[in-house]
This record gives structure tokens, sequence and C-alpha cells, in this order.
């Protein structure tokens, strides 16, 4: 019997997708034969408006790339700028630890959405509730911090725009000590489950040479078993200084990748409490000028972000605005192989790879 | 055992049976806000010197101020916020010298026309001349006075760092 393939969309609308986000297949009855990601949909000219703000008011902007790690988006930027301006080295002891314990709480809360989205989108949405309930923990600690619960515009070039409350204290130790308990019931509903692990166990494979290839970063490549963190390989701010962990997959698929977040996120919780014990008393925020005007010239500084690597560039013409800001998205750079996962598998199974590298659709499309 | 992950799943969902309800049931209850909270803005208008700061340190150029000058000084006479665009940021807060301009706790700026949204915090005219206790200050010294100076020059060095970087954006 002739038969032939067709074509189907799915998205923009999906709940999978994280966001506004299409892939249209090319299917051979249920199997797909071709997988092409289609994204643009929330694109918002973040880089292009940039260009017309100052460069302290490009901040509240990175804030709605990755809106589930907000801390970290703000931190890829400034870092940037402060390379550009040249003074790395003058950021408060404080400032840096309160980064890192704000960065960190980020994310968790980045991987809590990830871990029970994933579950949702297998089907088990119960899991779901459980990671939602806990990260409103950390939404609330983060409107102590700074008033804002998702979009933070917390940093400042040369520091952080205020410094911890007294009240977040004891509510962060409370959280960090609760959290591996959190985690254990995650795998406990989620990770152990055996119709979840038949579902992403051996699927959408990432080979380790295939991750290094397409340029996967975050937790997506370590699932693979390559232990690169940034935060590691070569520690900015004061990571150095921590005493932590990175987790790694075995196989490369979806449910390693999986895994492997939430063993992040109790190592992060490790190096919340040494940041938190740590703590050095000091100002916030390092001396720099009202009017933010960096030399003429360029400046590429990278962090590892929730989703992988996230890398700014920016440029400058010696006037209070940036002449030019990029940012590298470890969203929109995981999502190249995405067609390539696809192939062979079944429509059900496309959902699960999607889920799996973990994207948000305004770092995507930014 | 197949089977085993499934138990030890209801055995979680079993257990949250016997806790603490997390959600609040929102109309009528309200779930209690930090004392930073991001709500809707406040302005003192004794304080406010009609310097500027907050409108140029906004992203997206969401406060409109319309000023007169009163004998020496200024006289704030228009505050008008284009909430519609406001990301709720803060830099207008933190670059106010005065503290005039505050978040406070209310948060429902809902409204059902559009037009509605603006949210105008002051609009009055302007007086003949200052009331006397304000005009003068004389017991504040020259300390106060030299601040307010520097005030002003800051915000004067930010407008027209604003201005000319407009200028190169067109
Ligand atoms: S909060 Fe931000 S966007 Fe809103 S008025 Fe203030 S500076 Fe402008
Ligand atoms: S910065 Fe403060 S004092 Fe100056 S105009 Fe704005 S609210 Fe008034």
């Amino acid at each position: 019997m002739k038969t032939q393939t067709y074509s189907l969309n799915m998205g923009p609308q999906h709940p999978s997708t994280h966001g506004v986000f299409r892939i249209v297949l090319e299917l051979d009855g249920e199997v797909v034969v071709k997988a092409t990601p289609v994204p643009g949909y929330l694109h918002r000219g973040i880089e292009k408006l940039a260009e017309a703000r100052t460069y302290t008011q490009v901040i509240p902007y990175t804030d709605r790339m990755d809106y589930l790690a907000s801390m970290l988006m703000n931190w890829g930027y400034v870092a940037a700028v402060e390379k550009l301006m040249g003074i790395e080295e003058e950021i408060p002891e404080r400032a840096q630890y309160i980064r890192v314990i704000t960065g960190e709480l980020s994310r968790i809360a980045s991987h809590m959405i990830a871990t029970g989205d994933y579950a949702g989108n297998i089907g088990g949405l119960t899991g779901f509730t459980y990671t939602f309930r806990d990260r409103e923990r950390i939404m609330d600690m983060f409107e102590m911090v700074c008033g804002s619960r998702m979009t933070v515009s917390y940093f400042r070039i040369g520091g952080v725009a205020a410094d911890l409350p007294d009240e977040f204290f004891p509510a962060c130790r409370q959280f960090i000590s609760d959290l591996p308990s959190m985690c254990d019931e995650y795998d406990g509903l989620i990770t152990g489950n055996e119709i979840f692990q038949a579902r992403t166990k051996h699927v959408g494979i990432i080979t380790p040479e295939d991750g290094i290839n397409y340029g996967i970063t975050g937790p997506s490549l370590r699932g693979s078993g390559i232990a690169y963190d940034l935060r590691k390989v070569r520690p900015y701010s004061v990571y150095d200084r921590f005493d932590f962990e990175v987790p790694l997959g075995e196989r490369g698929d979806c449910f390693d990748r999986f895994s492997c977040r939430i063993k992040e996120m109790r190592q992060s919780a490790r190096i919340i409490g040494q940041a938190l014990d740590n703590l050095p008393d000091g100002p916030i925020l390092a001396k720099v000028p009202k009017v933010i005007k960096p030399p003429a010239g360029d400046a590429y500084a990278e962090i590892e972000s929730s989703k992988g690597v996230l890398g700014c560039y920016v440029v400058s013409d010696g006037s209070p605005k940036p002449y030019r800001v990029h940012f590298r998205r470890p969203s929109f750079i995981n999502l190249g192989m995405l067609g390539k996962m696809c192939e062979g598998w079944k429509i059900a199974d496309v959902i699960a790879i999607l889920g799996s590298i973990d994207i948000v659709l305004g770092e995507v499309d930014c | 055992m197949f089977g085993q992950g499934l138990i030890k799943g209801l055995q979680v969902t079993w257990h949250e049976m016997f806790k603490k309800k997390v959600t609040v049931q929102y109309p009528e209850e309200h779930a209690p806000l930090a004392a930073r909270y991001h709500g809707r803005f406040q302005l003192d208008a004794d304080k406010c010197i009609a310097c500027g700061m907050c409108a140029n340190a906004c992203p997206n150029k969401v406060i409109q101020i319309t000023k007169e000058k009163v004998g020496k000084k200024q006289y704030l006479t228009k505050y008008v916020m284009r909430i519609e665009y406001c990301l709720f940021c803060g830099l207008c807060v933190e670059s106010c010298p005065k503290d005039a301009i505050a978040f406070s706790h209310i948060i429902n700026m809902n409204q059902f026309y559009r037009d509605k949204v603006r949210l105008v915090l002051v609009d009055r005219p302007a007086p003949e001349s200052l009331p006397e206790g304000e005009a003068a200050e004389p017991d504040a010294g020259g300390a106060a006075a030299g601040k307010a100076a520097r005030v002003q020059q800051a915000a004067r060095a930010q407008a027209a760092a604003g201005k000319a970087a407009d200028k190169e954006g067109e």
C-alpha cells in the first residue's frame, strides 16, 4: 500500500511548550520523520530596546527573558557591564554573596518549575502542584528582598539594589533545611514512578558528542555525563569558595536530564547554606558614578544560568546608552538539537523530549 | 516489583491530606505582603521638589511631571504616571533624593477602561506665593541648603546626559 507523510502543527498554543512555540512535525503515521522548531512568537526585541535605554534601565528588561530565573538573567547582564567598566574586582564581598544566595534561589525556583512541569507534561499533573507549592516560598523570599516576585530587577551595576532584610534569613534557613525533604517528595512522587520512568528512560538521547557539537549547556548537557558547569570549570564571582558537586547523568536521556535538576537543587541548597554562614558585612554597592558611561569598547561575560550558559555581549560607544547588547540565551541554543532528537519518536515522545530540555520562551525569543 | 514506585507516590499524596492548607481564599482572605512590596505608587507632594530625577530614571517614560516656578522654588503642579507602561522595577523610587515617591501595599489597580488606568498623583494649581514656613526654612541652616543644591545639580547632570543620549538615538 502506498502511504505518504503529513505535517502537523504542534503549538503555538500547547501547554508543554512553556510559552508560545510551534513545532512543525512531519509524520509517518504516528512516527516523526522530521521536526522543525518555529520560535519567534514571544519576540519583544529586548536587545533593540536596550539600545534606547541607559545601562541601568536595561536591567528590568533582562528580568523578562527567563522570567523563571530572573535573578540569573540580571546577573548575566550586570556582569558584562561590570567587565566593560573594569570594576569586576571592586564589587563588595557582601554583594557577591547576596548575588550567590539569590541566584541559587532563582536556580532552585526554575528547576522546581522544570520538574513539576515535566511531570505535568508526562501526564501526572499532581507533581506540578507540589513543586509550585514549594516554589511559592522562594517567591515570598524574593518579595521580601526586592518587592517583586518574578520580575525582580534586583541586581545593579556594581552590586545589588538593597540589603537583605532581617526577615529573609530565618525564612531562607528554614527553606534550605526543608529542601532535601521536598526533593525526597518529588523523587517519591515523580522520579520513582514506573509509568514516568517508562515514558522517559532511553527516550530522546543526547550523546556527549552531539551535546558538545550543538553547543548544548546546562543540565541538558550534564545529563549526558559531561561535567561542564561554569561555576566549577571557570568560577566567576565567589563560586570558587563553595563546596558543591556537579550532578551528572549517564545515558543522556530525558530521565537523566530530569533527575539532574532535582540533584542540582540539593547542591544549590548546600551553596546557599555556606553563603549564609559566611556572609560578610559591608557595603552592597561598589562606587559607581550616577550616570554610567563605560569607555568605548566591548565585553562578553558568561554565567551559569538554570538552563545553561547565559552570555551577554555589550558594546559601548562611550555614551550613557549601550550601542549594542546581545544575549546568548541557553534555551534558544539548546533548542537547536530538538529536530534531531525528535526524529523516529512518536508524537507523545515529542512532548517528553521538549519538556526535558526545559526551555522558556521568554528567553528563546528574547 | 513493578508498582512499588506508584505506591510510594500514593503515600506522598496521602500524607498531604493531613498537612496544613497553603492556599488562601483570595477575595475574602489576603496573603500577607512583604514590607518592600511593589504595589501602587504614592507621592508625598510636600516632600517632592519637582527635580524630575524619577522621570529620568524610568526606562519606559512612565512619569510625566509639570512644574511651575513660584518665587525662587519649583512647584510641582502635576504628577501623572502612565501606569499601563510601568514595569514596577522601582528605579524611580530608588532615584528619588527626597523619598517622595514610594510604593504602597495597594494591589487592586485594575480598571474597566483604559483611560481610567492613568495614575494622577498630583494635580493642583500653583499658588501665588509659597506659605511662610515652606518658603523661608530659616532654621534648616546651610547644610540642608547645600544638600538641596547638590541634588539639583545631580538632577541637571542626569537630565543633560539623558538628553544628549536622546539626540544620538535620533
Ligand atoms: S517602577 Fe520602573 S517603570 Fe514604573 S515608573 Fe518607576 S521607573 Fe518607571
Ligand atoms: S525624584 Fe522625587 S523629588 Fe524628584 S520629582 Fe521625582 S518624586 Fe519629586
